[in-house]
C-alpha cells in the first residue's frame, strides 16, 4: 500500500520535472534575450537549489524508475513543437541547429567528457563531414544520403588516422596537436581551390525522400509547417539515435574503460585494458559522430564556407560539453541546446556577440563550475543487499 | 610457471637491473626484499611489460611475456597490485573491483569472483558504492587487492603491500595475504621492504642489491642469514 503511493509520487515527480524542463526551454526558445537569459538563470538556481537540499538525488532516482514516462514527455514534446512555434521558421531553424550541434557535442564527450583527452579539432571533424557530403553530391552527382554515409565514415577514417599520432601524447600536449590539426584543416581548405577556396561550396542540394524534397513545405494540421520543420523532424531523429548510442557506450564497459583511462591511464593498462584500442575508439566514435553532424548541416544549409568549421566553433564544442556537463549525456544536449539559443539571441548585440556570449559563460561557469548536470556517481552492477551503503559522492 | 630468465633493464643509458633470475612455481609464495632503490618495482615492470628488457626473456607457462604488450600479459594471468594500489579514486568501490575483471566476459564468473571477494573483505561490500577516493588507508589496500583477485589470476604481483600503513594495518593485511595463499592456488611475488613480514609468509625469498640478486633461499635460511639480518631486520622491527 504504501509502496503504491511511493511510486505514484515518484512518477508524478518524474513527470513534473520532465513537463517543467520542457516549459523552461520552449520560453528560453521563443522569448527575447533577456527572457532567455532569466530563464536560465531561474533553472540554473533550481538546480544549484535542489543539490543543494540533496533533493536532486530524489529527482534522479524517480527519473530512475520512471525513465519511460520521462522520455515519453520529451518525445511529445519534440514532436509537437513546430506546432507550438506555429511554423515560426526563425525559431524552428534555431533548434535544427541545436540538434545538429548537440551530435557534434555528444561525440566530444566521449573523448572530452569520458576519457579526458580535450579535443581542439572538432570543427575539423565536423567539417570533414561537411565538405565530404557536399563535394561529393555538387561534383559527382551521388544521393545526398549516399554522401552523408561517406561524410560520417571519411570522418571517423580522419578520426582514427589523428588518432594514431595523438596517442604518443598526453594532456595539455595532446590538445596541441589538436590544435595544429584544426589549423591545418583550416588552411586546406582556404588553399585549395577544388575545396572551394575561401568561396565555400554553395547549392548543396537538400535531402529528398521518395521524390519529396525536405525544402518544400508542408501543412500538417491546419498549420503551414516551413522546410525547417523536416529538417528538424530529421535531425531530431538522428539526435535520437546518438543520444541512445552515447547512453548505452556510457553504461557498457566501454564506457567504463574510458572513465579509467581519463583518471590513471597506466594503472588502466595493469587492468587489462587495450589502451590503444579503447583510445582510438573514442576518437573515431567522436569524429564519427561530428561527421554524420557535418553533412547534414551541410545539406539543412546549403552552403558551407570555412568559416564555419573554424577554430572558434571548436571552442565552442568545448563550451557545450563543459557547461552541460562533462560525460553526462542529457547534460551535453543541454549544453548544446542552451548554447545555440543563446548565441542566437545574442545577435541583437551585433559587433558585442563575442564578449557578451563569453561574459556569460564566465558567469555560468563560476555559478557552476561543475557544468549545469555534472557527472553522475557511475552505477554498473546489480548487487542488492541491505548492508550497502547508499550512494553518495562523500 | 613464472620465470625471469637473466633480465637486465636501462632506464635511458643508467642501467636499472643486471642479470636477474626469478623463479615463482605453482602454488608458491615467494618474495623480493631490497632496499629502495635496489630495483623491486623494475622487476613488476619488467614482468607486466611496462618496461622492456635489453637482454633476457620473461617465460610464463613457456609464453614469452616481454614480447607481449602491457594488457595481453594481464590477460594471460597475471594481476598486478600496484605501490601504493593505484586505485580509480572517482569511481566507486564497485567499479573499481570490476576493472579487475575487465577483460572476463562471463558475467556470471564475474559475480561469483565477486561475492568471493566481498566474504574475504567484508568491509568494502559496506562500502560498495562509495567513491574509492573516500576510502581510509587500509581500505584502500583490501580494495587494491580485492580488484587484483577479481581478475582471477594465476599469478599476484603484490608491490610494497605495507608501505604507508599503521603496524596494525600491516598485520591485518599480511593475514589476508596469508588467507588468499592457502584458500586459492595461486602463485605470489611478494615486493617487500619490510622483511620480517614478509618471510613470515613466503616459502622462498630474494634479496636484491644495486639491481643484482645477491642472496636467495628459503624463508628460513633468509631470516637466519647474517646479511639479512643486518641490512633488514635489525632496523624494522614490526
Amino acid at each position: 500500500m504504501q509502496r503504491a503511493a511511493f511510486a505514484s509520487k515518484n512518477s508524478l515527480v518524474t513527470l513534473l520535472v520532465s513537463v517543467l524542463a520542457c516549459v523552461f526551454l520552449y520560453f528560453a526558445l521563443v522569448g527575447s534575450l533577456f527572457v532567455a537569459l532569466a530563464v536560465i538563470g531561474i533553472g540554473l538556481a533550481l538546480i544549484v537549489l535542489g543539490e543543494y537540499r540533496g533533493k536532486a538525488e530524489a529527482i534522479h532516482t524517480a527519473f530512475g524508475e520512471h525513465r519511460s514516462l520521462g522520455i515519453t514527455v520529451l518525445i511529445i514534446f519534440v514532436l509537437t513543437l513546430p506546432f507550438l512555434l506555429k511554423g515560426n521558421n526563425y525559431l524552428l531553424h534555431i533548434v535544427v541547429m541545436g540538434g545538429i550541434y548537440s551530435v557534434v557535442a555528444l561525440g566530444l564527450n566521449f573523448q572530452m567528457g569520458s576519457t579526458g583527452m580535450v579535443n581542439f579539432a572538432t570543427a575539423a571533424f565536423f567539417g570533414t563531414g561537411a565538405y565530404t557530403s557536399a563535394l561529393l553530391v555538387t561534383k559527382f552527382n551521388i544521393s545526398p544520403w549516399l554522401g552523408t554515409v561517406s561524410g560520417l565514415v571519411l570522418a571517423a577514417v580522419l578520426g582514427l588516422l589523428f588518432g594514431i599520432p595523438a596517442l604518443k601524447t598526453r594532456g595539455y600536449y595532446l590538445s596541441l596537436v589538436t590544435m595544429a590539426l584544426q589549423v591545418i584543416f583550416t588552411l586546406m581548405i582556404i588553399n585549395t581551390s577544388w575545396l572551394g577556396g575561401p568561396n565555400g561550396v554553395p547549392g548543396i542540394p537538400a535531402y529528398s525522400l521518395a521524390g519529396f524534397s525536405l525544402k518544400t513545405s508542408v501543412v500538417l494540421f491546419g498549420i503551414k509547417l516551413p522546410y525547417q520543420a523536416n529538417y528538424y523532424y530529421l535531425v531530431f531523429g538522428i539526435l535520437g539515435l546518438a543520444v541512445l548510442v552515447a547512453a548505452r557506450l556510457y553504461n557498457s564497459h566501454v564506457g567504463l574503460a574510458w572513465n579509467a583511462i581519463e583518471q590513471d591511464e597506466i594503472v588502466a593498462v595493469t587492468q587489462g585494458i587495450n589502451q590503444t584500442k579503447i583510445k582510438l575508439l573514442a576518437f573515431a566514435l567522436g569524429a564519427a559522430f561530428a561527421g554524420l553532424a557535418g553533412a547534414l548541416y551541410g545539406h539543412y544549409t546549403s552552403f558551407i564556407g570555412v568559416e564555419n568549421f573554424d577554430f572558434s566553433i571548436s571552442l565552442i564544442f568545448i563550451c557545450m560539453v563543459l557547461l552541460g556537463g562533462m560525460d553526462n549525456v542529457l547534460g551535453v544536449v543541454l549544453g548544446a541546446m542552451l548554447l545555440t539559443i543563446v548565441d542566437e539571441k545574442l545577435r541583437d548585440f551585433a559587433d558585442y556577440r563575442m564578449l557578451m556570449y563569453s561574459l556569460i559563460l564566465i558567469i555560468i561557469l563560476l555559478a557552476r563550475s561543475q557544468g549545469l548536470l555534472p557527472k553522475r556517481i557511475r552505477k554498473y552492477g546489480k548487487l542488492r543487499d541491505s548492508k550497502i551503503e547508499p550512494i553518495s559522492n562523500g | 610457471m613464472l620465470e625471469l630468465c637473466n633480465i637486465s633493464t636501462k632506464y635511458g643509458q643508467i642501467p636499472m637491473l643486471m642479470e636477474v633470475s626469478i623463479k615463482v612455481d605453482k602454488g608458491e609464495a615467494v618474495c623480493l626484499l631490497g632496499a629502495n632503490g635496489a630495483g623491486k618495482t623494475t622487476v613488476l615492470k619488467t614482468i607486466i611489460s611496462m618496461v622492456k628488457p635489453i637482454k633476457g626473456e620473461v617465460f610464463f607457462n613457456g609464453q614469452r611475456l616481454d614480447l607481449l604488450p602491457s594488457h595481453k600479459v594481464i590477460q594471460a594471468g597475471i594481476a598486478i597490485v600496484p605501490e601504493r594500489e593505484g586505485l580509480f579514486p572517482k569511481l566507486t568501490v564497485e567499479n573499481n573491483l570490476l576493472m579487475g575483471a575487465y577483460y572476463e566476459k562471463d558475467k556470471q564468473k564475474i559475480n561469483h569472483r565477486m561475492e568471493e571477494v566481498l566474504t574475504i573483505f567484508p568491509k568494502l561490500k559496506e562500502r560498495f558504492r562509495r567513491n574509492a577516493g573516500t576510502l581510509s588507508g587500509g581500505e584502500r589496500k583490501m580494495l587494491g587487492i580485492g580488484r587484483a583477485l577479481l581478475a582471477d589470476p594465476q599469478v599476484l604481483l603484490l608491490d610494497e603491500p605495507s608501505l604507508g600503513l599503521a603496524p596494525a594495518l600491516v598485520h591485518e593485511v599480511y593475514a589476508v595475504i596469508e588467507r588468499i595463499k592457502k584458500e586459492k592456488n595461486l602463485a605470489i611475488l611478494l615486493v617487500e621492504q619490510n622483511a620480517l613480514k614478509a618471510l613470515s609468509v613466503v616459502e622462498r625469498g630474494y634479496a636484491l642489491q644495486k639491481g643484482g640478486i645477491f642472496l636467495e633461499g628459503s624463508s628460513a635460511e633468509l631470516r637466519e642469514n647474517k646479511i639479512v639480518v643486518e641490512s633488514y631486520l635489525s632496523s624494522c622491527s614490526v
